[in-house]
């Protein structure tokens, strides 16, 4: 069963935590997180080498945070394995209970810390959603039969703020057609962008969580001198605010507007849930929640 | 055509150092047109060898040819009649000149003298840059003439990533992103229809190595099927 399934059927407005897999095996931090809000929210994320940088594997990741008491969101990129590793580990996450998926196509080696590596996208994430909606089926992307099929809750990622719009828009129409369940956004600072971007979306409703995102002292820094290059756009004002301040005075900023977006969100039904990236720790989480009375 | 630069020259000074007598082999047509192996090149890396070493009061003699292509053993084939009194030979060609090369020359080593890069075009004099992966199922027809496979780093068949920045590319910034200007040549043709369908996984199994092709009109002649 999917907690998140449930709770976004429901119409009750889940919030995802997006953790951060550590470099390495020490796993207590992040499962710390998990113990501390597993009562609070309804899933916990799983990136799968997030940027393209080596972390502790997110299928394990994932076990480790059900066995602590959470529920688990498995990220799976088409970068690091191709179509046979990727279907073993759908059905390797399936028999382990990790049923909520999020796939996507993965950030590019050369932007991460092993940049040498071979690049895969055997699949794309639009294929690996029907790849994974196969295994569903109880077949693989061969058409061989399978002994038990999986019962995934699909997720896919789109851009409100891609600019152009067009090509996202056919991307996003194929994911669909290919299974997508749910989606989620990078983060949305400016509300009035994701205000437009619905009017897009088709009239059949589509499951949409919303990123929102606390921000660091060196991404307020790259943003000021104009350096940062990201698929969202940081709002002038909130920079200006932000820039020059303390490191823990910027979280602290950031996390009570991080609390009034999703407040915002949730009132105006801009999104069906929100998710959540406050670096993997507790304290901002909880400030979090409770900026935006959750 | 092939695009290939020319490998440092300490790199191919240390290759060459075991022998005293060498023929360098330069290839008329793609490494020429780049300006990587042609007779030019052929001729400024006997120099270069002919001065460093001369430096180091090193004797080193050097025979210098150039041949139309050495990927084609119909150029390839009289050059056996100069080789046998050289210690080793060097190829300007690109890997597959160096290769056919070797096979033809089967008593000298065969250094390769440039590294192989990839299947471009010449934009300018001195400016190539990548078209073609040469991967056995081209997708141009549908794509309004622009490869998704080549010109997306990531080679995404169903449209772009979530990296692109106002049309650029998340790997190069500096370059336009595949999948916008697929979107927006087909825009501008009114075929954008194009892009409803989800295009499969691609057929690897195509691009097993090594390939071979074996043109229809000739399957009888290798003894196969026709």
């Amino acid at each position: 069963m999917s907690k998140l399934r449930e709770t976004l059927g429901a119409g009750a407005f889940p919030v995802v935590v997006e953790l951060k897999p550590p470099k390495g095996t020490g796993v207590d931090e992040m499962l710390a997180v998990v113990k501390a809000l597993a009562g609070r929210v309804t899933a916990f994320s799983l990136p799968d080498n997030e940027h393209a940088r080596m972390r502790l594997s997110a299928i394990a990741a994932a076990r480790l945070v059900q066995e602590a008491g959470g529920e688990a969101l498995v990220h799976f990129t088409c970068r690091d394995r191709n179509r046979l590793a990727l279907s073993s580990d759908l059905l390797g996450a399936a028999s382990l209970g990790l049923n909520n998926l999020l796939l996507v196509s993965g950030d590019y080696v050369t932007l991460g810390d092993h940049p040498q590596a071979k690049p895969v996208y055997d699949a794309d994430s639009v294929q690996l959603l029907q790849i994974a909606a196969g295994l569903m089926d109880g077949h693989d992307s061969a058409g061989l039969a399978l002994t038990g099929s999986p019962a995934f809750f699909l997720g896919a990622v789109v851009i409100p703020e891609a600019e152009p719009l067009g090509p996202q828009l056919m991307k996003f129409e194929k994911k669909l057609a290919a299974g997508a369940q749910f989606f989620i956004t990078p983060p949305v600072f400016d509300l009035d962008k994701l205000r437009r971007f619905r009017e897009h979306l088709p009239e059949t409703p589509v499951k949409l969580l919303v990123s929102v995102k606390v921000l660091g002292a060196d991404e307020v820094a790259q943003a000021a001198a104009g350096q940062t290059r990201q698929v969202y756009s940081l709002p002038p004002d909130l920079v200006n605010d932000l820039a020059g301040k303390e490191p823990e005075d910027i979280l602290a900023m950031g996390v009570k507007a991080a609390g009034r977006l999703v407040r915002q969100i949730r009132q105006e039904k801009l999104a069906d849930g929100v998710y959540l990236k406050a670096k993997g720790r507790t304290d901002l989480f909880t400030q979090i929640l409770e900026a935006a009375e959750l | 055509m092939i695009i290939a630069e020319r490998k440092p020259f300490a790199e191919i000074k240390a290759m060459l150092a075991p022998y005293k007598k060498i023929l360098i082999v330069g290839c008329g047509t793609c490494v020429a047109v780049c300006l990587a192996g042609g007779e030019k090149e052929v001729g400024l890396l006997a120099s270069q060898l002919r001065l460093s070493l001369g430096l180091e009061d090193k004797r080193l003699e050097i025979g210098e040819i150039t041949v139309e292509r050495q990927c084609d053993l119909e150029f390839l084939r009289p050059l056996c009649d100069f080789t046998a009194d050289y210690d080793a030979i060097v190829s300007m060609a690109c890997g597959a000149g160096v290769q056919f090369l070797n096979q033809l020359c089967s008593l000298q080593p065969v250094f390769p003298a440039v590294n192989t890069t990839f299947i471009g075009v010449n934009n300018e004099v001195g400016y190539y840059t990548e078209a073609c992966r040469a991967c056995h199922n081209c997708y141009l027809g549908i794509t309004g003439g622009i490869c998704p496979v080549t010109m997306c780093p990531k080679g995404l068949l169903n449209g772009p990533c979530g990296g692109t920045v106002n049309g650029h590319c998340e790997v190069d910034p500096e370059k336009e992103c595949a999948w916008s200007r697929i979107y927006h040549r087909l825009e501008l043709e009114g075929r954008l229809d194009n892009l409803r369908e989800i295009l499969p996984l691609h057929p690897h199994d195509r691009t097993t190595t090594p390939g071979t092709v074996i043109h229809p009109a000739y399957k009888r002649r290798y003894g196969l099927n026709e």
